[in-house]
């Protein structure tokens, strides 16, 4: 079963038996309308559906989470076409042309569009996937204390540096995400970090109840406060995707992909951006610049192939080094641990197949929302038209459930609560949530491995710097912070040279 | 982003130098703090021979990086007029209304009626609650059956989700 083909078989075989078809329905449907209505994110629904997923198998509980997170963020695009809202921020790039190709009355043509695109982006981003992840995770069994230590603090300080735009405030969401994963027992001593003799506190701040708080209760806070979303345009054309769309505008797709797929990759940027530098790389390249923001097609394909394949590529991380590549695939990976998979390096020697499976999944999900988004548009319309007044309580009800069914602890639902208020402040102040995100997530990698460190080096900090690979992450993540600051970026640039970052579109970390 | 819109300005503006400063100001409060505990915390070197497994070394770096980063965003909200009396803030009272009751009323929920009532009961009380609270502006002529609307809705909920997670889920419910 060495062989990647077999493999593949394999986990098309393994992942296809029994009632797979009907989960992967009712899930990929449910991610759509999640990702569709605004103010319920792909990151939401994951940590919700993942609730659901407790008393299943981890194959299905996998497949239901792949399923809605591929949904949702497909789903998101159905508001950003049709209300100019994006329903998830991974959306945001599909409203400048996908509105006004709605309100030429080709609102149709624009599904289609992001149906297509998405469905190729999905598809590229698994391709690349199950090409480089079993490789990339047998060159992470090379990886001790040191690297793992460096993976962590690059993902921050790349979170922190691309995630919102203010890489200051980015970085101090990171480390208030790695501080708060140090509140309870530590592993060396038992210690009860930060518990002020609270038993509760001392079995530590559990991940999807902060993460619920973070992305369910903010964003009903941030929902109510807002204006009402209004009513949408009811005329629709043909949702069927063209095949000359696609001939036409390949090399987009191909970019496209190829950006969503290495954003994604990289720890804790997420699809938002993956859209974001898509699209920019498109209209840099476009011979039709000119339509940009005026219903260009290209440029809707470009985001929305961005976005989706970003959605694979942040899986690679997941399961090659145990670290997210956007805050969805954080709580897929909370999910993961939850059902007893151990993302990360080992995976590579303890279970080759489960790379293969997620492949399988991804490729299963992608075949859905294709499905989908053929058939699913007047239905989606008329959920998009509930009154938030009517949506929003329910949303809260499920949170509710979903922060405390895991240990069934009411403590859970305080944390919840306080998280959320947290996160809505620190919203509201402009404090991106993704570095947040990835601290929580990261603190335990990070604590364990700068302790295990220095403990294996007798106290000496050298090795963290002189290991070859150790020093190659030390470089890129010192790289990363310099980036972030604005003068030094400028030279930065000036030495690598304009054709450098091509990747990121002209986007300069920092400035907004 | 030089040719795209700003992926990040949204439709939001970014926060004043007044707020950053404040908010420095209190992260650094909060980082110095985190930092105090940990020097508080037991060093083990009687077990580990060298404390380098000492609990407060982790958090204590985190904590020393907030307030380091608190002081530099300080810094910058100076730097752009920080100090300068705060400008008539422009949020719109009715906007502060609705997000007060929403966080009134999901507080009472998580935090009161859910454990004391049956959840299905708490659930439906909420839902209720909440839709009959923000839909009671709208015209008056519609409210009774707005009203009876709202509390279908919040039945409805207490009662499916009690139904889908516990028995076909087997999820255990507050």
């Amino acid at each position: 079963m060495s062989n990647p083909l077999d493999m593949l078989a394999g986990g098309f075989a393994h992942v296809l038996q029994g009632g797979a078809a009907f989960h992967a329905l009712w899930a990929t449907l449910i991610g759509i309308i999640i990702g569709a209505l605004p103010g319920l994110t792909a990151t939401m629904g994951v940590a919700l559906l993942t609730t659901l997923t407790f008393g299943m198998g981890h194959e299905t509980a996998m497949l239901v989470l792949v399923c809605v997170y591929v949904g949702a963020i497909y789903g998101g695009s159905r508001s950003a076409i049709l209300l100019n809202i994006p329903g998830t921020p991974a959306s945001a790039a599909s409203t400048l042309d996908g509105f006004p190709l709605a309100k030429q009355g080709l609102a149709g043509r624009a599904m289609g569009i992001s149906t297509s695109g998405s469905w190729l982006g999905t598809l590229f981003g698994t391709a690349i996937l199950a090409l480089f992840a079993p490789s990339f995770g047998e060159f992470a069994l090379r990886f001790g204390s040191y690297e793992m230590f460096w993976v962590a603090m690059f993902g921050i300080v790349i979170a922190g540096s691309l995630s919102g735009g203010d890489p200051l405030k980015g970085y101090i969401a990171g480390f208030l995400g790695l501080f708060v994963a140090t509140i309870g027992q530590e592993t060396n001593h038992a210690y009860a970090r930060f518990a002020f003799g609270n038993p509760d506190l001392a079995g530590g701040l559990g991940l999807l109840p902060v993460l619920v708080g973070v992305f369910g209760v903010a964003e009903v806070l941030s929902s109510m406060r807002g204006p009402s979303v209004q009513a949408v345009a009811s005329k629709i054309d043909s949702v069927v995707p063209r095949i000359g769309d696609v001939l036409r505008y390949w090399k987009t797709i191909l970019r496209s992909g190829a950006i969503g797929t290495f954003i994604g990759a990289m720890p804790g940027l997420g699809e938002d951006i993956a859209a974001w530098t898509s699209y920019a790389a498109a209209k840099r390249a476009s011979k039709e610049s000119q339509k940009f923001g005026k219903g260009s097609i290209e440029g809707l394909m470009s985001a929305e192939t961005g976005e989706s394949a970003c959605v694979p590529g942040a899986i690679i991380p997941v399961l090659t080094l145990a670290v997210p590549g956007s805050a969805p695939a954080a709580v897929l990976m909370a999910a993961m641990m939850i059902h007893g998979l151990n993302p990360g390096p080992m995976l590579a020697i303890t279970a080759p197949e489960f790379i293969y499976q997620i492949v399988a999944m991804l490729i299963v999900a992608d075949m859905v929302k294709l499905f989908y988004g053929l058939v699913l548009v007047r239905p989606l319309l008329w959920i998009l038209l509930i009154p938030r007044e009517r949506l929003m309580p329910i949303v809260f009800v499920l949170c509710t459930v979903g922060a405390f069914a895991i240990t069934s602890r009411l403590f859970d639902i305080w944390v919840m609560l306080g998280a959320g208020l947290v996160g809505f402040v620190l919203r509201e102040l402009r404090f991106p949530m993704a570095p947040l995100v990835l601290g929580i997530v990261l603190g335990d990698l990070l604590d364990k491995n700068l302790l295990r460190g220095l403990v294996l080096s007798g106290g000496d900090i050298a090795p963290f710097f002189t290991r070859p690979i150790s020093a190659g992450l030390c470089a890129l993540t010192a790289l990363a912070a310099l980036w972030s600051i604005p003068g030094v970026a400028g030279r930065l640039r000036g030495l690598i040279g304009r054709g450098a970052s091509p990747v990121l579109g002209g986007w300069t970390p920092g400035k907004e | 982003m030089s040719e795209a819109s700003s992926p990040f300005a949204g439709e939001k503006a970014p926060a004043s130098p007044r707020a950053d400063l404040i908010t420095a100001a209190v992260f650094l409060a909060f980082g110095l703090g985190i930092v105090a505990l940990s020097l508080r915390m037991p060093s083990f070197v009687e077990q580990s021979g060298t404390g380098l497994t000492a609990p407060g070394i982790v958090p204590g770096f985190h904590g020393s990086m907030i307030a380091l980063l608190a002081i530099l965003l300080g810094f910058r909200a100076i730097r752009r007029g920080g100090w300068r009396a705060a400008a008539p803030a422009g949020t719109h009272s009715a906007d502060l209304g609705r997000l007060a009751l929403a966080a009134a009323l999901g507080t009472a929920y998580a935090g009161f009626l859910v454990g004391r009532l049956p959840f299905w009961l708490a659930s439906a009380l909420f839902v209720f609650a909440f839709t009959a609270c923000f839909e009671w502006h709208l015209s008056a002529g519609r409210r009774l059956r707005r009203l009876l609307e709202a509390a279908a809705i919040g039945l409805a909920t207490g009662l499916a989700v009690a139904l889908v997670f516990e028995r076909i889920f087997l999820v255990r419910l507050p």
